[in-house]
């Protein structure tokens, strides 16, 4: 069975609250109440879990993320 | 097509071009969020970098047409559905680029507060820090005031 890989958003001091929520909506078709659940995630937590999947489309969610300058890190099942 | 002008107020935000255009040579080949990539092989990461960094030229590009004969003549910028998301990633871009290399004297706390003693900076941190500020704002402007036909979901 293939590896599940999840996306991981963690914080930063500079971008905006309004912004996090904004890209969440935008690369990962959250709606308002989920983009800003993980958005405070991100936040209070310094890190949130946003895609959980197979690799490919894990690849591309980090890409699209870290192109709206978001810190976005791939990690697998098997790290853990 | 949906379009929004802004006047801005020429003697304030035109001496922080300058630091603008500083922060886009510096950032002409680096990217403003250095990312971890460990789980890709190198010459897949190289490409993921150099893509990274292609879009983020073109993004501050979209950002630095804004200031344009129109806006040295009346102070005017404008928004439509093709520069916005663009200027929303290069205000970013900048908005790090800003914190990692003029404003390391300053906390998180006062940055994300924005409650800092001006009066007290020196002249090139105080210019860096409105230039800070007022590229949050250009964000804001773009995020809560434009519909979502310009930041389409």
């Amino acid at each position: 069975m293939e590896n599940s890989w999840r996306v991981v958003v963690l914080n930063d001091p500079v971008n905006l609250m309004s912004y996090v929520v904004m890209v969440f909506k935008k690369v990962l078709g959250f709606d308002e109440t989920k983009a800003r659940k993980h958005m405070l995630e991100v936040h209070e937590l310094g890190r949130s879990v946003v895609w959980v999947g197979v690799r490919e489309t894990a690849e591309a969610h980090v890409f699209a993320l870290q192109q709206w300058h978001l810190t976005a890190v791939l990690e697998s099942d098997e790290a853990r | 097509m949906k379009r929004v002008e802004v006047k801005l107020s020429l003697p304030v935000v035109a001496p922080l071009l300058d630091v603008i255009r500083e922060l886009s040579s510096e950032l002409n080949k680096s990217l403003a969020a250095p990312q971890a990539l460990h789980d890709l092989d190198q010459d897949f990461r190289g490409a993921w970098i150099n893509e990274l960094l292609e879009g983020q030229n073109q993004d501050q590009r979209a950002l630095l047409s804004l200031f344009d004969a129109q806006f040295f003549t009346e102070g005017v910028v404008a928004f439509d559905e093709v520069n916005a998301e663009p200027i929303v990633r290069a205000c970013t871009a900048f908005r790090l680029q800003l914190r990692e290399r003029r404003l390391k004297s300053l906390s998180d706390e006062a940055l994300e507060t924005g409650e800092i003693d001006m009066t007290g900076l020196e002249e090139p941190v105080r210019k860096a820090f409105m230039c800070y500020l007022f590229l949050a704002t250009v964000q804001e402007l773009i995020i809560q005031h434009l519909d979502s036909s310009i930041i389409g979901s």
